[in-house]
């Protein structure tokens, strides 16, 4: 079965700059967005105490959000977020409380002792998490230089073993993407914790993968046929491995969706972390990463005399 | 390397990985009465079996405290040798204050205190303690507390404690298994240390003992109070009492502590001193026979008998206790006061039917997802989507061999990654198998195809598996917990793929089409 009978002859170059331009305008809107209102960070990152309470069938009365809120309120802690884990009919809560909680260390248990007497029930609490606020400062710092150590070891990667033109269109690539999710992130408010930080990091590696399969193919193209028409070996180059991106991109996909709908609370927002990072990082491999190098090499000029791509010294022959 | 060596090659890594990862899947138990299995495997973290981890912090205010005590013993000490008087000495928020002759003192506090900064203010010396050894001073006390915190897990008897240090001054426990974290808590953060005091003076409580000093208590004596034991006075104090603040000896000369029982059978803690300890308090107890002496835990009375004769090396502590306050009491004991408090800065509790939850949801998730992936490569490719298929499954048996025989943790997150890592894995024979095609379609013989479809791609394979690399390995550097064992999965997932992708599938593709290219389907 071939999904691409025929070799694709679509012109991305064309589309390039408006592409660009497209990118530009989601990336600013991206950034005004952290900078304007912020993440709603874990407590991971900020500190509290979040706590997964199951309510047992043999409580009195209705039991709701604003009756767990009533219950918290008489304990002082009305700015609590509660929120109903599963459907209607599960009786499962999760009560958020942000900001600094290294000073109340009994405050998990004082929840879960006002609770079970408001309720008149042994509630079972399923999770308990509490994180001071210098541990969660400090995974901020952590995770912004781990991005930022991933983007220059890049860097130095791609330049290393493609022309310096490469470079720059890779990492810019991988800081669209990371930009681009951690801003939908941002703008529909979803709880950024560690493991879409983790989600993060697996984008950079993924879009990094779809990036140098096109730029080891334009490389390739640009040893036999030079740089004269650029823009058409690049065009080559994406269309030949148009096939492999979208297979790729859509076999991962199906894991990432399964994980997403099947794989339970704690993994969504990484999950969906990964379905969003997919897409982007496929997408700017061909219209970032191609862009910015058609540009530099324009602009500084392409080795005509590119680095042969090494080649394993001699394939292995079949003796069987 | 010949067909034939390469299907050694494979065969081995493939026996050896199954055996390193088959005893993932069985217990404890099992693996020690059965020969044939290994006995390391993969361990499951906090976020799937259920417990409690904590991320605990030295306290860097009290261990410079403690350090410029020390400094101020050795300062007082020096200062008695040149005969100089020190008026005062005071150590308070991180500095060490001394009146007297300032000149004569700095020349001996400078000798006598190297790790220390002199100055004089206000016609005062003061000594700050230098950051080097701030940082030194923390990393000292957090590595006693480490070994503290060892012995007491320890005679809790968990299963498979995780107790280490975790970068400047922070330790990481954690238990598995443990489902009250409260219960635990103060096994892990309570300073607990034994002292014995002179009673001085005594009042049912601290407003009526107060009221017999109204000029204030005298500095060097403090009030310590007994909690009530009766149920429904509980919060409320028995007897307060009147003791002076340095006591005749301390924990540090405790050789041992146990829970045992009194010949009513009440719950007691028994101790022993070493010989320094024993000499002393002999002396003691014989010099204050008729006096009371308490004996106080964590700046709380426990008891305060009357002495009755001279105590030497054994004696005991009756409290009223319950068996487990006892035992846990004897523990901590035992092993020793920590150095300074530790501060809480993370509690991870997990359930254990959450943890089980999450197992079943990841795997489903998994199986679903990669049950997708093979069924999607079999139609896609025919055969060679089947080679693709055993290269996965090869795949995951290294990953998960190499897994167990690191003893790695398996999280959520992780399981999550290992089949991210069968999405990449993929990648690589979609990569060869796309560009086979391709060559085909320009006219080329199966054979030569094949040749140019591996050749070509190696490169390619190989930096796209380094460059994911680079970021999953800073993934184990910075993450902590179930991300952590995340990034873990990922890098030994892409080693394993590259070796797959690249060995595995061509071994087929060459034993099944060397001969014969012209049956090549794909």
């Amino acid at each position: 079965m071939e999904l691409f009978k025929t070799k694709t002859h679509i012109d991305f170059v064309r589309s390039m700059p408006f592409m660009v331009a497209l990118s530009l305008t989601v990336i600013a809107a991206s950034l005004v967005s952290i900078a304007v209102k912020g993440f709603n960070f874990s407590i991971d990152f900020v500190g509290g105490t979040v706590i997964d309470a199951e309510i047992p069938a043999n409580a009195t009365g209705v039991i709701d959000e604003a009756r767990l809120r009533g219950a918290l309120e008489k304990l002082g802690q009305g700015d609590a977020t509660i929120v109903r884990l599963g459907g209607p009919e599960d009786r499962e809560f999760r009560i958020s409380l942000r900001g600094s909680q290294e000073e109340d260390r009994e405050l998990s248990i004082r929840i879960l002792k006002g609770l079970n007497d408001d309720l008149g029930t042994q509630v079972v609490a399923k999770s308990v998490d509490s994180v001071g606020p210098r541990v969660g400062g400090e995974l901020r710092r952590a995770g912004v230089t781990a991005i930022v150590l991933s983007w220059i070891g890049i860097l130095i990667y791609v330049w290393f073993r493609f022309e310096w033109q490469y470079a720059p269109g890779a990492v810019l690539a991988l800081i669209h993407d990371v930009c681009f999710t951690a801003g939908v992130f941002s703008i529909l408010g979803l709880e950024f914790d560690m493991n879409v930080l983790a989600a993060l990091l697996v984008i950079i590696g993924y879009s990094m993968n779809d990036t140098i399969v096109i730029y080891d193919r334009i490389r390739e193209t640009v040893a036999t046929r030079g740089t004269t028409e650029l823009e058409s070996v690049v065009n080559e180059a994406i269309n030949a491995t148009l096939s492999r991106t979208v297979l790729t991109s859509g076999l991962t996909q199906l894991v990432v969706v399964a994980i997403l709908l099947l794989g339970g609370p704690v993994l969504r927002g990484f999950a969906l972390a990964l379905f969003i990072g997919i897409i982007v990082g496929t997408y700017s491999s061909i219209y970032i990463a191609s862009a910015v190098l058609i540009w530099l090499s324009r602009r500084y000029g392409h080795p005509v005399e590119a680095k042969k791509p090494e080649r394993r010294a001699r394939p292995t022959r079949a003796t069987s | 390397m010949t067909v034939r060596n390469r299907w050694i090659l494979i065969g081995a890594v493939t026996v050896l990985m199954s055996w390193l990862a088959l005893p993932s899947f069985f217990s404890d138990e099992a693996r020690a009465s059965h020969w044939w299995l290994g006995k390391d495997g993969m361990t499951l973290g906090l976020d799937l079996q259920g417990g409690v981890h904590w991320l605990l912090r030295v306290d860097e205010d009290a261990a410079v405290q403690r350090e410029l005590e020390r400094i101020q013993s050795s300062v007082a000490e020096a200062a008695n040798d040149a005969k100089t008087e020190i008026k005062s000495s005071d150590v308070k928020a991180g500095v060490l204050t001394l009146h007297g002759d300032v000149a004569a003192l700095r020349k001996i506090a400078e000798q006598s205190a190297p790790s220390a900064d002199v100055d004089e203010e206000e016609g005062a010396l003061v000594l700050r303690l230098k950051d080097r050894w701030k940082r030194d001073a923390v990393d000292r006390d957090a590595a006693t507390a480490l070994e503290v915190l060892r012995h007491r897990v320890d005679g809790l008897g968990v299963r498979e404690p995780v107790i280490a240090p975790q970068g400047h001054g922070r330790l990481l426990v954690q238990m598995p298994g443990i489902k009250d974290p409260a219960e635990a808590r103060p096994i892990i953060t309570s300073t607990t240390f034994l002292e014995f005091k002179l009673v001085l003076d005594q009042a049912p409580s601290t407003e009526l003992l107060q009221a017999k000093y109204p000029k204030g208590i005298p500095d060097d004596q403090e009030i310590v109070t007994q909690p009530s034991r009766k149920a429904k006075d509980q919060g409320k104090e028995s007897e307060a009492l009147l003791v002076p603040k340095k006591a005749v000896l301390g924990g540090d000369m405790l050789e041992d502590a146990r829970m045992e029982y009194d010949r009513r059978n009440r719950p007691i803690i028994t101790f022993q001193w070493n010989s320094d300890g024993a000499k002393i308090f002999r002396e003691f107890t014989g010099n204050n026979i008729g006096h009371r002496l308490a004996a106080i835990i964590d700046n709380k009375v426990i008891t305060a008998p009357v002495i009755q004769s001279k105590i030497g090396r054994n004696g005991e502590i009756t409290g009223d206790f319950t068996r487990e306050e006892a035992s846990n009491t004897a523990i901590q004991l035992r092993s020793g006061a920590l150095p300074v408090p530790l501060v809480l800065e993370e509690e991870r509790a997990v359930g254990p039917s959450l943890g089980a939850d999450s197992i079943r949801d990841g795997v489903h998730a998994s199986l679903l997802g990669a049950g997708l992936v093979f069924v999607f490569m079999a139609i896609y490719y025919s055969v060679t989507g089947m080679f693709a298929n055993l290269a996965l499954i090869v795949n995951v048996v290294i990953l998960i061999g190499l897994m167990s025989a690191t003893r790695a943790t398996m999280t959520l997150p992780g399981i999550a990654g290992v089949v991210l890592t069968v999405g990449m894995a993929v990648d690589s024979n979609v990569i060869i198998y796309e560009r086979i095609r391709e060559e085909l379609r320009r006219g080329k013989t199966a054979r030569a195809a094949i040749q140019e479809g591996y050749g070509r791609s190696f490169w390619t394979i190989f930096d796209a598996h380094v460059t994911a690399l680079l970021s999953s390995i800073i993934l184990v550097m910075i993450g902590r917990g179930p991300v952590q064992g995340f990034g873990v999965t990922l890098t030994i997932g892409l080693i394993a793929s590259m070796f797959t992708a690249l060995v595995v599938t061509r071994t087929l593709m060459d034993t099944v089409y060397g001969t014969h290219p012209e049956r090549l389907r794909i």
